[in-house]
């Protein structure tokens, strides 16, 4: 659990690291299809900024959307692709949350929803889900201390909320 | 370039508005505050002058605060906005609009879960019902995103939709290409609470939300001025009259409110080709016997709205302060859709819904009679009638389906999605199968040849648009339903096994499905999702002996003999089957001689098979029974302006439209009848009467736009002659339905009127088509 958690600070600060210093000609305009700016701020309860890197190479397409305080950061990381027996690699994917995984009902074809961290240092749950045979993965975290917006209730619907955005772009 | 700080800006300003996104699932409201109702006929609260100074100050402290916001919303939101059709326009293709300037911030809209705490009944059948879902339903989301991704259209164009299925995208400017707006904050709630009840004025009964919202308000002050956004339970438990009139216009329990989203049409903003009628619920409504403004119904009824069959009045069982005894209008708004709740899993709604389907007595199945190859005999009634079968006998059955008693047609909206379909089913005595119509096929799809109540809109191509993608509509291939009062007659043909010897079972079904199998796999993926449910919403069985079959009473679900013949008759005439239709009339006439309807019907069949003198006697007959009667009368003055007397034939229509002020039909042939007396003053009179009555009248706009050029009025004539232009079938459009039946001879077949399903068409001497 603890090093889970250290994993995810660590992509937490990479991101922000990346968002900062990568220049404009590589990210230059969000254009994220799933989430825009205002509706990711909403769910991160406080301004957001977001980058896109659509799919390539094999790759999935990536939009993070961050909200830096001075207390910490929230951030929430959704990424999309198209595979194969799509229903078998959520299931694969689905491994992570071990046995915590929580159905999420009529969300896309289907979609599931756990803990991927909680600690004095923050939270982080994660949604995975699919429409069709398009996989996708929400990571909505916090690094902020005690963060009443991004904890417990409040963290599980704003995931909730944010998986039913991304599912419905997606049909 | 970074574009960081110029993002951060936009955010910074937006987040003013944003607040943690709501619970999308039906969240537990908090109790309610305390509260007795005043008793019956008790006086408003009297404010004492504090009270009214702090209400007034709430007022002037509210419209500030409501303002400013709006003000700031639209200095973030009206830059980045897209205005294809002008700065004038910004909901077009939608018909919605707003009051004041600008667009409507999302936070001027109080939450559903704010009206919950006091209306918890409301709130929780509104949570499982359509309105509430329309916007975030993958059956809508699969469809409206493909107009979002088209190439030459784009999220702009899903104002058109969106004006009914998420209003709050559409006036708060979300729907354009770089959208500032927080979607989380209304998708999920569709039509909350405070868009129905935040509309101010129903500006026609054009439709596609012809309506026009007010910001929202939940209570007025002394003076009935608007107090904008949510105020405390305690200022609306004291004055809840105040709160009935911010919120509860009278319009709320018109047909002309449900009209503005219940009537659409695909206008040639969208599609760029022209005026389709999309479909028209109010329409059918309104030419139905439960409006009692059409006097040319085969039937009558009591008024009946809307609102009457779609939020019947029941008992509540959460706290609910708008119920009176007890009782509440619902807000399940119960009609066909089945499979909303069924994919998220609103067991209650899904229940009460296949209930509703299945109560009413909506639908009349009634195996009528059959018809013996080689004889020419129709033995009918069915249950009345003597006769005899044998081995080996190619019989003919007659199903007549009645809409007896549903206020618009089977099915009303989006045909080309929604299934209904006739099952019908011969089997012996062992249950073995002899004839089969209508079953689902291993893949979940219709059996291709059933008789259905579909339709098949097909694009320029002459293809099928199979996943709604009305913008490329072009012409509709084939179009079946029953109408409102009318029957449906469907003729199976099928042969008696030689070896056969016990009775024989003849089912026929009306099932119903939501959606179609082919649109469940567009939106989850074939062979990706559960089966949708088969409502079954009437039947009929009757059992047929082999040797000698004799009268046997009737059952309790069985129409009497004399509409049954009548019901035959009307789908005859709907058939263009005129000789047998007026055969069948006469038969009503056999066993009710002093009903006036069946002369009348006999009158009217004539008529349109252009047989005047005996259509003539016909009506006259009915009117020496009733010579009041507004439905003969009308015949009537058909009839006089067939053989010249125009004095009597304005009579008559004058004397329907006395009787039914909104009577389409009578408005049209008296504003046709002044046309040809030169009477251009009292023919205009009446084809804007008829106007307001339909707005898309085609001889309205046609006659319309002659006489405003013949009275000097050349901007209204011209007005009238391009929505006649934009609204008539374009005369090259059964083009494409053609192209689309050429390939698709299981459509073709039943595209026409007089048609049989058999599975004995390729047998030698078995078919007997089409006699």
């Amino acid at each position: 659990m603890a090093s889970r958690a250290a994993r995810s600070r660590l992509v937490l600060c990479l991101a922000l690291l990346l968002s900062t210093l990568m220049p404009a000609s590589v990210h230059a305009e969000n254009a994220c299809p799933w989430l825009n700016d205002a509706t990711a701020s909403g769910l991160l309860g406080g301004t957001a900024v977001g980058v896109y890197t659509s799919a390539a190479q094999g790759q999935p397409a990536v939009c993070v959307f961050m909200q830096q305080t001075v207390a910490g950061a929230r951030m929430l990381r959704l990424t999309v692709e198209t595979v194969v027996e799509p229903h078998m690699q959520l299931m694969k994917a689905a491994r992570v949350c071990g046995t915590h995984a929580v159905p999420l009902p009529a969300i896309g074809n289907e979609a599931v929803v756990c803990t991927e961290w909680s600690g004095k240092k923050g939270n982080g749950e994660i949604a995975l889900g699919r429409v069709r045979d398009q996989l996708f993965r929400i990571a909505l975290t916090s690094s902020l201390r005690r963060d009443s917006e991004l904890s417990g209730k409040n963290l599980r619907m704003h995931l909730s909320s944010a998986a039913e955005q991304v599912a419905g772009n997606l049909f | 370039m970074r574009k960081t700080p110029g993002i951060a800006a936009v955010l910074l300003a937006f987040c003013a508005w944003s607040v943690p996104a709501q619970q999308k699932k039906e969240s537990k409201p908090m109790p309610p505050p305390a509260y007795t109702p005043p008793p019956k006929g008790a006086q408003p609260a009297v404010d004492t002058p504090a009270q009214t100074a702090a209400i007034e100050q709430m007022l002037m402290k509210a419209r500030a605060h409501t303002e400013a916001e709006r003000k700031a919303f639209n200095a973030t939101v009206a830059p980045a906005y897209d205005y294809p059709f002008g700065p004038k326009n910004p909901f077009t293709p939608g018909n919605i609009q707003v009051e004041g300037q600008g667009f409507l911030q999302p936070g001027a809209f109080p939450t559903a879960e704010y009206c919950g705490v006091c209306h918890q009944e409301a709130y929780h059948q509104w949570r499982q019902a359509l309105h509430s879902n329309a916007f975030r339903a993958p059956f809508y989301r699969t469809s409206v995103n493909l107009l979002i991704h088209d190439k030459t259209r784009g999220i702009a164009y899903a104002r058109h939709c969106d004006s009914c299925h998420n209003p709050i995208a559409v006036v708060s400017g979300a729907l354009t290409k770089d959208s500032k707006v927080d979607r989380a904050r209304f998708d999920s709630d569709g039509l909350t609470c405070m868009t129905c009840h935040s509309v101010v004025s129903l500006d026609s009964t054009n439709g596609n939300a012809s309506v026009k919202m007010g910001v929202p308000a939940v209570m007025v002050d002394e003076k009935g001025n608007r107090i904008p956004g949510m105020v405390s339970f305690a200022d609306i438990l004291r004055h809840p009259e105040r709160h009935s009139a911010a919120v509860m216009h009278d319009f709320l329990h018109k047909p002309e409110f449900c009209a503005a989203c219940h009537k659409a049409n695909l206008p040639a903003t969208l599609n760029d080709y022209k005026f389709i009628r999309a479909f028209t619920a109010y329409d059918e409504w309104q030419q139905s016997k439960f409006s009692q403004r059409n006097p040319l119904t085969f039937y009558t009824a009591d008024f009946t709205t809307c609102q009457d069959c779609h939020m019947k009045r029941s008992a509540i069982t959460l706290p609910e302060y708008g119920a009176k005894n007890g009782m509440f209008a619902s807000h399940r708004w119960l009609a066909g859709n089945t499979a909303v709740p069924f994919y998220y899993g609103y067991d209650e709604q899904l229940k009460k819904t296949i209930e509703f389907l299945r109560s009413g007595n909506y639908l009349n199945v009634d195996i009528f009679a059959l018809h013996k190859q080689g004889e020419d005999r129709l033995i009918a009634p069915l249950g009345r009638a003597t006769y005899s079968l044998a081995p080996k006998d190619v019989i003919e059955a007659y199903v007549v389906i009645q809409n007896k008693n549903i206020g618009h047609s089977l099915i009303p909206e989006v045909r080309d999605l929604y299934e209904a379909w006739v099952e019908f089913t011969v089997k012996d005595a062992s249950g073995k199968e002899i004839y089969h119509s209508g079953y689902l096929q291993p893949n979940g799809r219709l059996d291709p040849r059933a008789h259905s109540f579909t339709n098949r809109p097909v694009d320029s191509e002459g293809e099928f648009v199979d996943n709604h993608k009305v913008w490329t509509i072009h012409s509709v291939a084939y179009d079946n339903t029953v109408q409102a009062g009318r029957s449906a007659l469907v003729r199976y043909q099928f042969r008696l096994p030689a070896h056969v010897a016990g009775p024989v079972s003849v089912t026929a079904k009306v099932n119903y499905r939501h959606f179609r199998q082919s649109y469940l796999d567009n939106v989850f993926g074939k062979g990706d999702h559960p089966d949708y449910p088969v409502v079954e919403l009437a039947s009929c069985t009757r059992t047929l002996k082999i040797g000698e079959n004799t009268p046997e009473p009737p059952d309790p679900q069985d129409n009497p003999d004399w509409m049954r013949w009548n019901n035959l008759g009307i789908a005859l005439l709907d058939q263009f089957q005129y000789a047998e239709a007026v055969a069948a009339f006469t038969e009503v006439i056999k066993l009710r001689y002093n009903y006036v309807d069946a002369y009348t019907n006999v009158g009217l069949t004539e008529i349109v098979w252009e047989k005047y003198d005996s259509a003539r006697t016909a009506i006259h007959r009915a009117l020496a029974l009733d010579p009041n009667n507004a439905r003969a009368l009308y015949y009537d003055g058909l009839l006089q302006r067939r053989s010249g007397d125009t004095k009597q034939e304005i009579e008559d229509f004058r004397r329907v439209v006395a009787l039914y002020p909104e009577s389409r039909d009578a408005r049209r042939e008296l504003g046709i009848a002044y046309y040809q007396e030169n009477d251009e003053h009292q023919a205009l009179e009446q084809f804007e009467a008829l106007q307001r009555i339909d707005p898309d009248d085609l001889s309205a706009h046609y006659n319309l736009s002659i006489l405003y050029r013949r009275m000097g009025m050349t901007d209204k004539a011209a007005e009238q002659q391009a929505m006649f232009i934009d609204k008539k079938v374009d005369p090259g459009a059964p083009t494409y339905s053609l192209n689309y039946l050429r390939d698709h001879p299981e459509i073709a077949n039943e595209s026409i009127p007089w048609h049989m399903h058999s599975d004995l068409l390729s047998e030698q001497g078995g078919a007997n088509h089409g006699k």
